[in-house]
Order: C-alpha cells, then structure tokens, then sequence
C-alpha cells in the first residue's frame, strides 16, 4: 500500500518536474516570478483537448499543445518583461504584470470552454494496468513518466549540451558581459521562454490526461504547488527543481493517503513557510534568500 | 436625483470597503515589504469580528477592536519569518500565507462554517460608520507618511544600506508597517462582515488579492491619494462601461500589464509629479537669479 | 575618543580579505587611508560601518564597542558614512532627503506618530528648521522642493554630506568623496572637510586621489592585499619603496 502510493507519488511529481523546472528556468535566468506559468499550463490542457476533440490524435494535441504554449510562453515575455527589464523596479513588477498576463490568458479559455469542465474522450488512453511485484501501474501513468523522463531529458541536452545553453547560462550570468562576446539576450530569453513554456504546456496535457479535468481555473494550483516546489528546491536550480518535484509529489500523495483530508494544503504550505525560515536557499539554489541586514 | 445617489450607494460602501483594504496593502509596500497577505489578514479580522458576534454575542464594536487586534498579532507574527526574508521570498511566503488561511477556514468548519460560510451576522454597519472609518484611515495615513516613520518607511523602501547608516532600524520600521497594516485589514475584514450579513472563505482569495493590489498600483504606491485614485476608478469602469463588468478580470489584467509597463508610478503618483514639475520649472524661471547661483555653489 | 580598528580580520571562506588592520582615526583630525584598486578598501568600510562581519578583531568608537553591531546602531554610536556610488532617495525632495538624516534625533513615541499627536508634529517642524538650516549652510536653499533624482551630480554629493551631518557624528566616513569632481568642486569640498575637523569631528577619508589625501590628512594608513604596508605622514608613507611599488604594480602592471 505504501509502496503503491510512493509509486503514484513518482508519477505526479514527474509532472510537476515538467512544470516546476520551466518556472525555475526563468527565475534562474531572469530573477522573475513568472506568475502565468499556471495559465501557460492549462492552455497545453486545452489546446490538446480542441484538438483530440476536433478528431485529431493524441499525439497531434500533445506536439500542439507543446509549441502553442511555448509561444504564449514567449509572448508573454515580450508583452510583460522585455520592458520591465530595462527598469529598477523589475522584480516587483514583473510579479504584477504576470499576474496580469494570467488573468487576461483565463479569461480567454473561460469565453472559449464558455466556464464549462472539459474532458478527454474516454478511450483517448486505452484502460490498461500492469501488475507486478504486487504493484499496479496504468498505461497512463507509463506514458506519464516516459513523456517526463523524455522530455527532461531533452531539455538538459539542449541546456548543457549545446551552444545555445551556454548562451542561457552565459546571458544569466551577466548578460552585459554576454552581450559584448555577441550573444543576442533577447533572442535567448525568447528560446528560454519557449522551452519553458512548452514543458508547462506537455505538463498540462499530461495532467489533463491524468485528472481528466480541464477547465480555466486548473493552473492556479498547480502555480501554488510550483512556489513550493522551488522553495523546496532553490530558486533558480534546475536540479533542485527536479529533486523537489519527486519529494514534494511523493509527499503530497502521503499527505492525501494519510493525513485529514482538509488538512493537505495547509500541511503543504506550512512546510514550505518552515523551509523558507531554516533553509531559504532550499536543497540546492545558491541564491540567497535573506538580507544583508547589516551583519546578519 | 435622490433615488440616482441612492442607487450607487452599495457601490460606494464597496469603495470604502475596498479603499480600507487598499491602504492596508499600500503602508506595506510603502515601507519596502513585498507583502500581498492583507487579503489573509483581512480573512483573520472578518472571521475573528463574526465569530465573536454570532457565535459569542460580542457587540459589533468590541467585535471590531478585537478583531482589529486580531490582525495585527497575527501580522506581528508573521513578520517575524518575513523580516528574515527578502523580496519574492516575502511575495511567495504571504502567498502561502493566504492558502494555509483559506484552507484552514474551510477546515475547522465548527468554527467558521466551513465552506458554507459564516451566516446570519447582524448588519450593523452601514454607509455612516464606513465613511467615518474611512475618514480616520486617510487621516491616519497621512499622519503616519508625515511622521518619522513615513520618512523611515520611504528611506527603507528605497534605500536600505542608507536608511540603516542614518540610524533607521530596518526591521524594527518594516514589522511596525506590517502590523499597523494587519491591524487595518483586520478592522476592514470585520467591517465587511458586520455590512453584508455572510462570509464565504472564498471572498478572501485571490480574486480579492488582485483587486487590492491592481487599487494600488493603479492609483500610487507613493501618494496618499494613490489607492483612492485607483479604487474609485476600477470600481467605476465596469459601472460606466456595462459591457466590462463582464470582463472584469480581463480589465484587471489588461490594465495591471500596461500600468506596470508604460506608467510604473500609477495615475495619481504620475499626475502629481508632474504637477510638482511644472510648478518647480516655473519657479525656477521666475527667480532665475536665486537659482542659478544656487546651482554654481 | 576615537574610531579604532584592532587587528582586524575579514575572512571569505580561505580568501583573506583584511588581514590584522589596525586604524586610529583621532578625534579633530582627518586621517587617510588608501591603496590601489583591489587593496580592500571597501571591505574596511563595509566592516566598520556593519554592512559585513567581522571575522576577528575590535572595531570601537569613542571607547564603544561596535564590532558586532549592525548599521543603524552604528549610526547611533555616532559614526556616520557617505557612499562610494551616491545613494540619495531619487523619489524624495532634497528637503525630505535631509530630513530622514536627522532620524536619529526624533525621540516622539510611535503613538505620537501614528495618531499625529502634537509632539509628533512639534519635532516634525523643528526638523525641517534644522534642514532648511542645513540647505542654507552649503547654499542649496534653493533646491529645497526639488526631487533629489534630478540634482547634477555635484550637489547630490553635497546632498549626502548634509544628510550624513543630520545625524551630528562624531566621526565620519568618507568613501571616495570627491570621485568624478573638478577641482573647484572639490576644493570647495577640501574646505568644508578641514572645517569639520576644526570643529573636533573625526574624519577617516578613503581616497584614490593620492594628491587631494596628502593635502588634507596629517596622517594615512596604506592598505595592500588586504594588509597594512604603511603609515604615518603622507611626506614619509609615500616616499616608502614599498607603497610606490604598490601603486606602481597595482595601477600600470
């Protein structure tokens, strides 16, 4: 029973892999909260769903949902950063005009799905479980976990393996410095949006799959569950991110198991609080999360 | 003309509501917090005030004072993790904040009515008592940003290394902020509970944290009259123009993506600077002389 | 009565940053202390002025110990600062950037301030007496209702000198004050230093300009690689192999 739920624990944190490392991205590269992530998300969720509905394959509505929502991704860089950027005020800033951006992209998704729950068709997943060792696992949750892992893996050869990874991390470093040696920072935080927006947007449709619950109000949680997720694991690392997505979906699936129903959420967050307060920097960022308030 | 006035008279206890609420939100980020837990502390006053009515039969105003308290014990509390904290660290706790309040409400449910909401609460503040808290809130405002504190609060927002080499205690001022803010949301909290008979713990989500802070942003975070500027208008704009009201959330962001970009002091802040400006100029231009040795010194 | 540092350490992981610094800045006096780009200049201020622990040693004013102490107390120790890059409040008026100077001075209880209690009010107006009496001092009068943001950069270094006098210290901490100045500008500035100690305050000037310290300071210290090579009068110090090889390494090698 233990072992069962640590096992779904596994497959929902791989999702929320997919979408706390796209969130992390940015603040890494950025030092930005991007509060639309939540939004990009859920678009991924319907853009795969109008397009399953419209008679496409599923296979079609994931590749869509992918690149729609990495190009929202990158929209909402331009219309609400780029700017900001260039000012003093960025950080604050940047919380607002996401915050913006979110509201505008559901209430979009609210006029279209007309504020109506949308699901896949029954047997866009055929019903299959595996058994062994006296566990069972879904041929949803395979698909799950093989999308996460791909996907990941994917993302950490372009970041770590190619040039245009050394760009990111180069522009993240100092971008002054970055620009001097002929690196385009606007061209790399687009590429940087896109990958991860279209992460968040593979999250959603996986998420969608999996609750089968697709309506406008979706990423707000999951946005929630992305703060804690980064808190657990650094701001700005991307293995951190990794990590803490595993712990906290592995947790969060106990905490349903086992815990007052009522009670996950507050348990959740006042985890988070506790960590913030022991160990801002969290299991692996480097940023620190205190000030330099005089010595202390 | 009596029945037009009376006709919008919801509409402006909702100003005074909102505008309570608003400066609570603008003390804080005045003093440099990057705080968004008024509408958690507004929860905290208005379940503490109903509660203590329904459920104990406290008189409204003792109810009020109490639940006023309420707010700032819990705000002096959290502030003592948030001062260790420093920008979107703060912006992400008070978030975590709201969501363990919300979720706490709707799980002592004996207590709060759970997600059924708190009902039954007297109505016993109307348009009067809203437009003399509001009065007292403004005044108090002002003389809180014209005190040393003010002066404190400003240093610290702008500048912390200076504030603390003239002598400003930065976590000191930031805690005072934050607890006279807890204390307002607290007061403003009751307030709407004692005016609209229930309470729903969703009232106090994030649709309330948007609103309050779009109020803010909108109107000024640096003047008095900033948060009056911004929440008559967004209160305003779905009143005039019909066909918003139904698109409110998308006016929010719509507006919240432009401000921030385009007019990053907010329309009252921005008109007064520039009011400032034109005056400086023209004083300038009459006493050239004054100035202009006062330039070469 | 003075500011001492005694031996003084500041350690960044196995990076020895300062390394046993030992300062006196005497009541009255202005007493120098530079040292090539790099030398840890910086690191001795931010020390001092409690924007960095310190790892090892005593740092006092006028017999007080402020080693531990964090920046707002050192104000009130009676040690104030100016900055290195300019800070001014650039949202507040020239006036209102004074005015928060006198902070330390302001001893109406928070109640009295919160509900604008005539005490309150009473302070508030002999502040502003005390800046206006300030402004009119360097000659800035004029510029009172000003945003500071606007100032040239000039008066905006005048505006932290005032706003650090404000807090009427005993000792002053001078962080490359003239930076980015003409020679009128910084003449005129030499003038009010000297002034200022004539009155008994201490001053500790960090400096690069190797001409304006010698001009000014009976008495300098010479930092290198995060230790002391030097000190005594700039006639003596300057002409020392070593801190000629200091410059001449740090500034053209």
């Amino acid at each position: 029973m233990l072992l069962q739920q640590l096992l779904n624990g596994l497959v929902v944190g791989g999702v929320y892999a997919l979408f706390a490392v796209g969130f992390n991205l940015i603040f890494g590269i950025q030092r930005f909260l991007n509060l639309a992530h939540g939004a990009v998300f859920m678009t991924g969720a319907f853009v795969a769903y109008y397009t399953v509905e419209a008679g496409g394959p599923l296979i079609l509505g994931f590749l869509a949902a992918i690149i729609i929502s990495g190009l929202l991704s990158v929209l909402i860089e331009i219309v609400c950063f780029r700017r900001l950027r260039k000012s003093g005020d960025a950080e604050f800033g940047a919380i607002l005009s996401s915050m913006g951006a979110s509201l505008v992209i559901m209430t979009v998704w609210q006029w279209i799905s007309k504020t109506q729950v949308v699901r896949f068709p029954f047997d866009t997943v055929p019903v299959v479980i595996f058994r062994f060792w006296g566990l069972r696992v879904s041929l949803l949750q395979v698909i799950m976990m093989v999308a996460a892992v791909v996907i990941v893996m994917i993302m950490a050869w372009f970041l770590y393996r190619t040039s245009f990874g050394r760009q990111v991390r180069a522009v993240t470093d100092n971008e002054k410095a970055a620009t001097l040696v002929g690196v385009n920072p606007n061209r790399t935080y687009s590429l940087t949006y896109f990958i991860s927006g279209a992460l968040a947007g593979a999250a959603g449709v996986l998420v969608g799959l999996a609750f089968n619950n697709i309506n406008y109000m979706m990423g707000e949680p999951y946005l929630l569950f992305g703060f804690a997720i980064i808190i657990l694991g650094g701001l700005g690392s991307i293995p951190g991110a990794l990590l803490a997505s595993l712990i906290f979906g592995m947790g969060q699936t106990l905490a349903i198991a086992y815990l007052p129903s009522g009670l996950t959420t507050a348990f959740i967050f006042s985890a988070m609080f506790l960590i913030l307060l022991v160990k801002p920097t969290g299991l692996m960022g480097r940023e620190e999360a205190g000030i330099l308030r005089g010595r202390r | 003309m009596t029945n037009i006035l009376l006709g919008y008279q919801p509409l402006f206890d909702l100003f005074l509501l909102h505008l309570g609420m608003a400066y609570s939100q603008w003390l804080v980020l005045r003093a440099g917090v990057f705080s968004l837990a008024t509408a958690g502390l507004a929860a905290v006053g208005a379940y503490t005030g109903g509660i203590l009515v329904v459920s104990l039969g406290f008189p409204a105003p003792v109810a009020l004072l109490l639940a006023g308290l309420a707010g700032g014990i819990v705000a002096l509390g959290l502030s003592i993790p948030l001062a260790r904290l420093r920008g979107v660290y703060q912006a992400i706790a008070t978030v975590a904040f709201i969501q363990i309040v919300l979720s706490l409400n709707i799980y002592a449910s004996g207590l709060t009515g759970g997600p059924q909401g708190l009902n039954g609460i007297p109505k016993t503040v109307g348009t009067v008592t809203l437009l003399i808290a509001g009065i007292l809130t403004v005044y108090l405002m002002y003389t809180i940003t014209n005190s040393r504190l003010g002066r404190a609060f400003d240093a610290i927002r702008q500048n912390e290394a200076v504030a603390a080499s003239l002598g400003v205690s930065i976590v000191r001022h930031q805690t005072l902020a934050f607890i006279i803010s807890g204390a307002l949301a607290g007061v403003y909290g009751a307030l709407e509970a004692f005016h609209s008979y229930a309470l729903a713990p969703s009232q106090f989500g994030f649709t309330f944290l948007i609103s309050i802070l779009a109020y803010v942003v909108l109107g000024g975070r640096n003047t008095i009259i900033g948060p009056i500027v911004g929440t008559a208008i967004l209160l305003l704009l779905p009143e005039i123009a019909r066909p918003l009201a139904e698109a409110r959330m998308l006016v929010y962001g719509l507006l919240l993506i432009l401000v921030i970009n385009y007019l990053p002091h907010g329309i009252a802040d921005t008109l007064i600077e520039r009011a400032r400006a034109r005056r400086l100029s023209a004083r300038l231009a009459k006493s050239d002389s004054v100035a202009t040795t006062a330039t070469r010194n | 009565m003075s500011l001492t540092l005694q031996n003084v350490s500041k350690r960044f992981g196995g990076v020895v940053a300062s390394d046993s610094v030992n300062i006196t800045v005497p009541k009255g006096k202005i007493t120098g202390l530079i040292g090539p780009n790099g030398a840890g200049k910086t690191t001795i201020v931010n020390m001092i002025t409690g924007m960095l622990a310190v790892s090892d040693g005593q740092i006092s004013v006028g017999g007080r110990d402020i080693t531990h102490a964090s920046a707002d107390e050192i104000c009130r120790a009676r040690l104030a600062r100016t900055f290195q890059n300019i800070r001014i409040l650039p949202d507040n008026s020239v006036l209102e950037n004074i005015l928060i100077g006198f902070h330390r001075h302001e001893k109406c209880s928070t109640l009295a301030a919160i509900l604008g209690l005539p005490s309150a009010r009473r302070e508030s107006e002999k502040i502003v007496k005390m800046a206006e009496e300030l402004l009119q001092r360097f000659g800035m009068s004029a510029l009172a209702d000003f945003p500071a943001g606007g100032l040239s950069y000039g008066h905006q270094r005048k505006l932290e000198m005032m706003r650090a006098l404000a807090s009427e210290p005993e000792f002053m901490l001078l962080d490359e004050p003239i930076a980015g100045m003409n020679d009128v500008e910084s003449d005129s500035l030499a003038e009010l230093f000297q002034e200022l100690a004539s009155t008994g305050m201490g001053i500790l000037l960090i400096e690069h300009n190797i001409r304006f310290v010698s001009k000014l300071c009976e008495y300098i210290y010479v930092l290198d690689g995060g230790r002391l090579i030097a000190e005594g009068a700039p006639t003596v110090v300057l002409r020392d192999p070593e801190v000629m090889a200091a410059y001449i390494g740090g500034e053209h090698a």
